[in-house]
């Protein structure tokens, strides 16, 4: 199979729906054969972003542009995108094999062309087996697979995928992430996938946007964007974050509970007396049992790991991680001394 | 989904079904009654076969209810789909126009909307489908729209467009395969609703098999019993046999596939 990966590029694209800015100056450029992952939660513009680069959704400002060509003149039916889509899309009255078909079929490709490609597609996805099945006889994740080789069938220029999985049950999902991930780095293929499951985008892409109201607030490999969070809003959707006051004490110092840090290796540049916020992970908290002070009031066991919900006076709990050995030492009701550790704390402004 | 019947629900099946069925058996009884009402035979019904003009008869009123089905579905799939698609902003309006029919009065239709129609089209019996295009909008459009709330129209369409496909050919690959039986269901009732129309065909001075009926009648009242149990069973028939047809097929696939 030989497709080859192309540039993907959005340029201040903004949609509204009346009011309602469902796309925000959104500017994004994913390389070829990257995959990129757009996170956020529902009703931030995922999908408005999709459809705008798949010609479907063509009402917005800024411009879409594959392999540097402006794509505004040119159709649906003419970008050459495979999409699958959340569930039902398979078309009802034909079998695994003609929907994964269709495609060549509507491009005039012969039978036995296109009969050859679609067995080599099933096969790819596993389903080589089935391919006599309408979509009433195959399972949510079976289905999801035709969709994809029926996406691919066409050797798409880039690969939308909205949130492919969220109808699936948790082992399947897991499992056909893990296949959709080889299957794109076999094929090469650049690829925007969409989803509002953190794990998911974690586990999948070379690098994650997350969106909020219509706004891409940062774009980073998984790793840097669960440690350099941006915003608390990043921070809070990628991974547990305790957003703490915080009062700025010199240009790299705050006071956080009771605890002057100091963060100058997150460059922030404060303002002395300024109130901030500040982004501790979990696991940047350690605690120690004392005769008194903040109080544990929620012990949840995770499996190897234990969290602890702990009241500091603040409106919310802080929450720490601990592994379930040592979480053993620690009851609800139990006086805890708090530390932070400095290495990993980040202040916003907002 | 299942659900028992209780004793209240059965009772008015049945009741319904023997108000419903009692008129048939009677008249096909009436209709095998042999001459004088002596004995039973089918002379009846090979009697219709010998009338003078029968068969010129029947094909007009084919042709007509043929065309009819075809106008309609050609019309009327490609509107309910524009609604559901976004045209939403005009479903009301769309959907009072097609459901209209039923309250004006078919004397008022053939006396008004001739004079709309084409010089041309007024001299043939083709001016009638146009007719039974508007008389039949309103179950179509029903039935046409149900069909298409059953599938994930938006989702279909988007995915044919995104595999490459022309409006024109998701329409035809696509999204009328996946209403079939809405489909078959729309052009059946028009089929019948053509078939059977009386009013306006006599308004109109046409020749079609209930007009010819009517005058056949008078001659043999066992006949036009006959001639009614004969065109209701043929549509019958054929609605059977059509909507089985699918079925049939499908059944000797999934034959083909071993469902584990
Ligand atoms: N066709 C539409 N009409 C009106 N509002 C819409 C339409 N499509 C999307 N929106 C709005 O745009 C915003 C973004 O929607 P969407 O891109 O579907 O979000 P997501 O896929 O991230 O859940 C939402 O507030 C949604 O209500
Ligand atoms: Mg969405």
């Amino acid at each position: 199979m030989d497709i080859h990966g192309s540039t993907v590029e959005f340029h201040g694209v903004t949609r509204k729906f009346g009011n309602v800015v469902a796309l925000n100056d959104f500017s994004l450029k994913i390389k070829p054969g990257e995959l990129v992952t757009l996170l956020g939660p529902s009703g931030c513009g995922k999908t408005t972003a999709l459809r705008i680069l798949a010609g479907i959704d063509k009402e917005h400002s800024g411009v879409v542009e594959i392999d540097g060509k402006d794509m505004s003149s040119i159709p649906a039916n003419k970008r050459n995108i495979g999409m699958v889509f959340q569930a039902y899309s398979l078309f009802p009255n034909m079998t695994a094999q003609e929907n994964v078909e269709y495609g060549l079929r509507v491009r005039g490709v012969d039978s036995v062309a296109r009969s050859k490609r679609a067995s080599e597609l099933l096969e790819l996805v596993g389903l080589a087996s089935q391919s006599a099945r309408r979509s009433t006889q195959l399972s949510g994740g079976q289905q999801q697979r035709v969709a994809l080789a029926r996406a691919l069938a066409i050797e798409p220029s880039v690969l939308l995928l909205d949130e492919p999985l969220s109808a699936l049950d948790a082992q399947v999902r897991s499992q056909l992430r893990d296949e959709i991930r080889r299957i794109q780095k076999t094929i090469g293929i650049t690829t925007l996938f969409v989803t509002h499951d953190q794990e998911e985008a974690m586990a999948v892409s070379d690098r994650v946007g997350v969106m909020n109201k219509g706004n891409l607030d940062q774009i980073d490999s998984p790793s840097h964007l669960y440690n350099k969070p941006k915003t608390p809003f990043v921070a809070g959707f990628v991974g547990l974050t305790n957003v703490v006051p915080a009062v700025a004490q010199s240009k790299n110092e705050v006071l956080v509970l009771d605890q002057v840090l100091d963060i100058s290796e997150h460059a922030p540049s404060l303002v002395k007396g300024e109130e901030v916020k500040a982004l501790i992970r979990p696991e940047a908290i350690s605690i120690e049992k004392a005769a008194k002070g903040a109080v544990v009031i929620t012990k949840s066991f995770l499996g190897p790991m234990t969290r602890i919900g702990i009241d500091v006076g603040l409106h919310d709990l802080i929450y720490v991680e601990l592994t379930s050995k040592e979480a053993k030492k620690i009851d609800t009701g139990d006086h805890v001394e708090v530390t932070i550790s400095s290495d990993s704390v980040m202040v916003t402004h907002a | 989904m299942k659900r028992t019947l209780g004793w209240s629900d059965r009772t008015i099946l049945i009741a319904a079904g023997f108000f419903f069925i009692t008129p048939f058996l009677a008249a096909g009884e009436y209709s095998l009654r042999g001459y004088g009402g002596k004995g039973h035979t089918f002379a009846n019904y090979t009697w219709i076969l010998h009338q003078l003009g029968f068969g010129p008869a029947l094909l007009t009123s084919l042709r007509i209810a043929g065309v009819s089905v075809l106008l309609l579905l050609f019309l009327m799939i490609p509107t309910v789909v524009y609604v559901q698609l976004g045209g939403r902003r005009w479903a009301r309006l769309i959907e009072i126009l097609c459901l209209l029919p039923i309250v004006i009065p078919v004397v008022s239709l053939a006396i008004g909307a001739q004079v709309a129609m084409p010089k041309r089209l007024q001299s043939t019996s083709y001016e009638l489908c146009f007719f039974y295009v508007i008389i039949c909008m309103p179950y179509v459009y029903r039935t046409l729209n149900t069909g298409l709330q059953a599938i994930a129209l938006p989702t279909l369409v988007e995915a044919s467009s995104s595999l490459g496909a022309t409006p024109v050919k998701t329409l035809v690959l696509v999204i009328i395969p996946a209403i079939r039986s809405a489909t078959l269901g729309a052009a059946f009732i028009t089929f019948a609703i053509s078939m059977g129309e009386y009013a306006l065909a006599v308004l109109l001075h046409f020749h079609t098999l209930p007009t010819w009926a009517t005058n056949a009648a008078q001659e043999n009242l066992y006949g036009s019993v006959a001639i009614s149990i004969g065109s209701l069973f043929s549509v019958w028939f054929l609605l059977v046999l059509f909507s089985y047809l699918p079925a049939i097929k499908g059944a000797l696939q999934n034959k083909k596939v071993k469902v584990t």
